[in-house]
């Protein structure tokens, strides 16, 4: 057999190691959850309970908690995130550009454990001196705001979450920002528009990329564990306002996954929750992959 | 059998696009031989199926002969890497390797390939060709300076060179000067009247009057088809086919 | 004034101040480690053994150290291997089948949150075994490095000119040599981007070592199938214990983590820079 094929089975067999994975892990969650799906179906999503001696599991308020620390994230970084893009593309003077992109490429490449301490330890207390108290004080009647205030809650999870998620979505933003062809902003511009009006154009042009953006955040978001475990409180109780002690699925099963060789049921409990993050991720990814599509198609 | 390259029946399709139409030919030993024909009429696809390079592009299909002294390079039991050594390729846009030095780049294939044993053989065999491409005394006191550092004509002879240092027998040669300076261009022109005393030289060009100044057999592609081929001095002054009497005029793309 | 420019004046102002906004934490977060970090960071402090929770010596993050280095020169070295051999056959065979699946299954691995891949390790290497141990760790990095080694080399080849390409192999050489030999060495600063990246996730991911390494060993090394210590997982066990010498401890080990990772960065920049000039 000469070199060229051995080479291609050589490259075809690595090739096929990522696939193997992939499938492997989509398999491993559904066989090692079954189990608890079995027993619960589908209430084990929607009850809160977390009895480990009576092997009861429902992990409603591991899902509500990651979803409303992912739509704390979202709401606060998408005008972040756009502004980054838009400040770096539009409004910085053309030397400072790579700096500021460096910087951003910088942010998207720190561990999520030292946000996590950086949150803990210096976040935390800001957020709850300065923003979470005064809200409880005087929009405690609000729903949102009516918990008493602990420094680490789904509110603080959120807000980091936010922060470690706008250098993702802004690249996204700003690369589709920097793709639109020069004569539209020409024409834009020969029409007399002002600055910010050619830059509103230019947003609603991009507007498939900018939801791209949001969604492919999201699933981020919806993935991240450790920063999250470190700042949510980690408390299993069904969330009634964003000051509210909780957890997310994610960092439900990095906290509880130690103890749970002990029990019968909650490693596939734990998997049952992967499962369902899995699930939701990908989801939001293929939305992201969908808006994409529709940029491309764009031309 | 005198013949430096045979080509008999060759046909080529890029997916469902007949590309190449039954084109056949022989091509004499030590002449430069020149293939014209407007852009598009597969002139560069046909260069590339003789040295079977037209392989990296999975979507071309080859059906036909190309024979080197009597052996078909498309028939099973021939080693495309063997095919591949009996060409040397020189590139429309000069082409050495960027990472390399001038040294390094001539050096590469004989080294690859083994073809020498030693340091000191292979230090000779880059000396030589580096002569035989006109550039030894432009560049032998920075042999080991990127090659990128030389000018568009300069990298050019290097690729020449880097071709030559493989001892092959056919030099394949597609629009070698395009993209080079008329003082460059003419050179190369040079150096290729000298180059056919011990090779034959296949070029393909899209400049009539080229094909016309250096090249002592000539065929005209069109859309594919071979539509004439000849002595140089006949086809340009006598042609046969309309086609080619619009092209050598000057009256074609 | 007119109207519009006054709305123009404002909103200019207001991007501005929120772009400004996102970028301050990336400040504050490499201020604030440092000034609570760097002081530890003495050469006993990366060699010696974790301190205890009150009193005796200072301590430092020994064996975590050591324990990251190992596990990630294994998950480079694996996931590396793999993702360099995946990725190139992503670029150049990209007309298969195969390779619209793989690239299908390296986007949706890159986007999986890591601690599935954790739960991953712990079912084919943790269970088995019987014990937490640092093969695990191992193996879950490099299933957390692959895809972005393999994208990025692909898109190291892909950007190899044609005529380079065709250069290679019209020297009669065969296809590994061509790719291996030629092309890699003008691929070359790509390809070392793509394994630094890969470097830079494997030193700082914590979720899959979570469920695989243990990382409560106060013993420098005691063999792959044991339990090992590394820096982020350090870092996240101390900085939430009650103690606060081990939060001291964290902070010291952040500091280490910032500086290779900020390390990495600024390396894997000033090569992608040379490239551009």
């Amino acid at each position: 057999m000469s070199s060229e094929k051995i080479f291609s089975i050589f490259l075809i067999a690595f090739a096929s190691i990522s696939l193997l994975i992939v499938t492997g892990i989509v398999i491993s969650l559904i066989v090692n959850s079954y189990p608890i799906f079995l027993m619960d179906s589908l209430s084990f999503i929607f009850k809160s309970v977390w009895n480990p001696v009576k092997e009861d599991y429902g992990i409603l308020p591991a899902l509500l908690g990651t979803l409303i620390t992912s739509a704390i994230a979202i709401s606060i970084s998408t005008p972040l995130a756009i502004s980054l893009a838009v400040f770096s593309t539009e409004i910085l003077p053309m030397r400072f550009r790579e700096f500021i992109n460096n910087i951003s490429d910088l942010m998207a490449s720190l561990p999520s454990v030292i946000y996590g301490l950086w949150g803990l330890y210096v976040l935390a207390p800001i957020l709850y001196q300065y923003v979470m108290i005064p809200l409880h004080q005087y929009l405690g009647f609000i729903p949102l705001f009516s918990t008493k205030p602990i420094p680490t809650n789904l509110f603080t999870a959120g807000v980091l979450l936010a922060i470690m998620i706008v250098p993702f979505a802004s690249s996204v933003i700003r690369e589709a920002y920097s793709a639109v062809p020069y004569y539209l902003k020409e024409a834009a511009y020969s029409l007399g528009m002002t600055k910010w009006e050619v830059i509103k154009t230019m947003l609603g042009y991009i507007k498939s990329a900018i939801f791209a953006g949001i969604f492919l955040a999201l699933g981020r978001a919806m993935g991240e564990t450790m920063a999250v475990a470190m700042v949510v409180g980690n408390t299993f109780t069904l969330p009634k306002s964003l000051f509210d002690m909780g957890y997310t699925i994610s960092s439900l099963i990095a906290n509880q996954f130690p103890n749970a060789e002990a029990y019968n049921h909650m490693i596939p409990a734990l998997y049952g929750g992967a499962f369902i993050l899995f699930i939701v991720g990908l989801t939001m990814n293929l939305a992201g992959l969908y808006w994409i599509k529709k940029v491309m198609s764009k031309g | 059998m005198n013949w430096a390259i045979e080509v008999n029946d060759l046909n080529v399709w890029y997916g469902d696009k007949h590309v190449i139409k039954n084109v056949s030919f022989k091509v004499p030993k030590n002449i430069i031989f020149a293939v014209m024909g407007p852009s598009g009429c597969g002139k560069s696809t046909l260069l590339r199926a003789m040295n079977r390079l037209l392989e990296l592009n999975p979507y071309a299909r080859v059906e036909g002969q190309v024979k080197i002294n009597g052996i078909d390079v498309y028939s099973d039991n021939v080693d495309i890497t063997w095919v591949r050594r009996q060409f040397g390729m020189v590139f429309q846009t000069p082409n050495p390797f960027p990472h390399l030095s001038i040294y390094e780049n001539v050096a590469l294939g004989p080294k690859l390939n083994g073809l020498v044993k030693d340091r000191s053989e292979l230090d000779e065999l880059v000396k030589h060709s580096l002569q035989q491409a006109y550039l030894w005394d432009e560049v032998k006191n920075d042999l080991k300076k990127p090659a990128s550092m030389l000018s568009g004509g300069q990298q050019q002879r290097l690729c020449i060179a880097r071709a030559l240092a493989l001892k092959p027998k056919i030099i394949l040669m597609d629009e070698p000067t395009a993209n080079l300076d008329p003082v460059a261009s003419s050179k190369i022109e040079e150096l290729m009247l000298e180059l056919k005393e011990e090779y034959t030289i296949i070029i393909v060009t899209h400049n009539p009057q080229q094909a016309a100044r250096i090249s002592d057999y000539v065929a005209f592609l069109y859309m594919g088809e071979l539509i004439e081929i000849g002595e140089t001095s006949m086809v340009f002054t006598r042609p046969r086919h309309v086609l080619t009497e619009k092209y050598v005029v000057g009256r074609m793309g | 004034m007119n109207k519009r420019k006054v709305i123009e004046k404002v909103m200019l102002g207001v991007i501005s101040s929120l772009a400004i906004v996102s970028a301050i934490p990336i400040f504050a977060i490499v201020i604030n480690i440092y000034s609570e970090g760097a002081r530890h960071l003495t050469l006993d402090f990366l060699i010696d053994l974790p301190p205890p929770p009150v009193g005796g010596r200072d301590g430092g993050i020994g064996p975590a150290l050591i324990g990251s280095l190992i596990l990630t020169s294994l998950a480079v070295a694996i996931g590396g291997s793999i993702g360099f051999f995946t990725g190139l056959y992503l670029s150049e065979f990209s007309h298969t089948r195969l390779a619209q699946y793989t690239q299908m299954s390296l986007q949706i691995m890159v986007e999986f949150p890591t601690i599935i891949i954790g739960l991953f390790a712990y079912m084919i290497l943790v269970a088995p075994l019987k014990r937490f141990n640092a093969l695990a760790g191992a193996f879950a990095l490099s299933i957390v490095i692959i895809p972005y080694i393999a994208l990025n080399v692909r898109e190291a080849y892909r950007s190899i000119p044609y005529t380079l390409k065709e250069a290679a192999f019209s020297l009669g050489v065969s296809a590994p040599t061509a790719y291996l030999r030629i092309l890699l060495g003008t691929a070359k600063r790509g390809v070392l981007t793509a394994l630094l990246i890969g470097m830079a996730k494997a030193a700082g991911e914590t979720a899959p070592l979570l469920l695989t390494i243990l990382g409560t060993t106060f013993t420098y090394f005691g063999g792959l199938d044991q339990p090992i210590n590394a820096i982020p997982l350090l870092i996240y066990n101390f900085a939430l214990s009650p103690y606060e010498r081990w939060h001291q401890v964290a902070w010291g080990a952040a500091a280490a983590l910032l500086t290779i990772i900020l390390t990495i960065f600024i390396i894997s920049r000033l090569m992608v820079r040379e490239v551009k000039i």
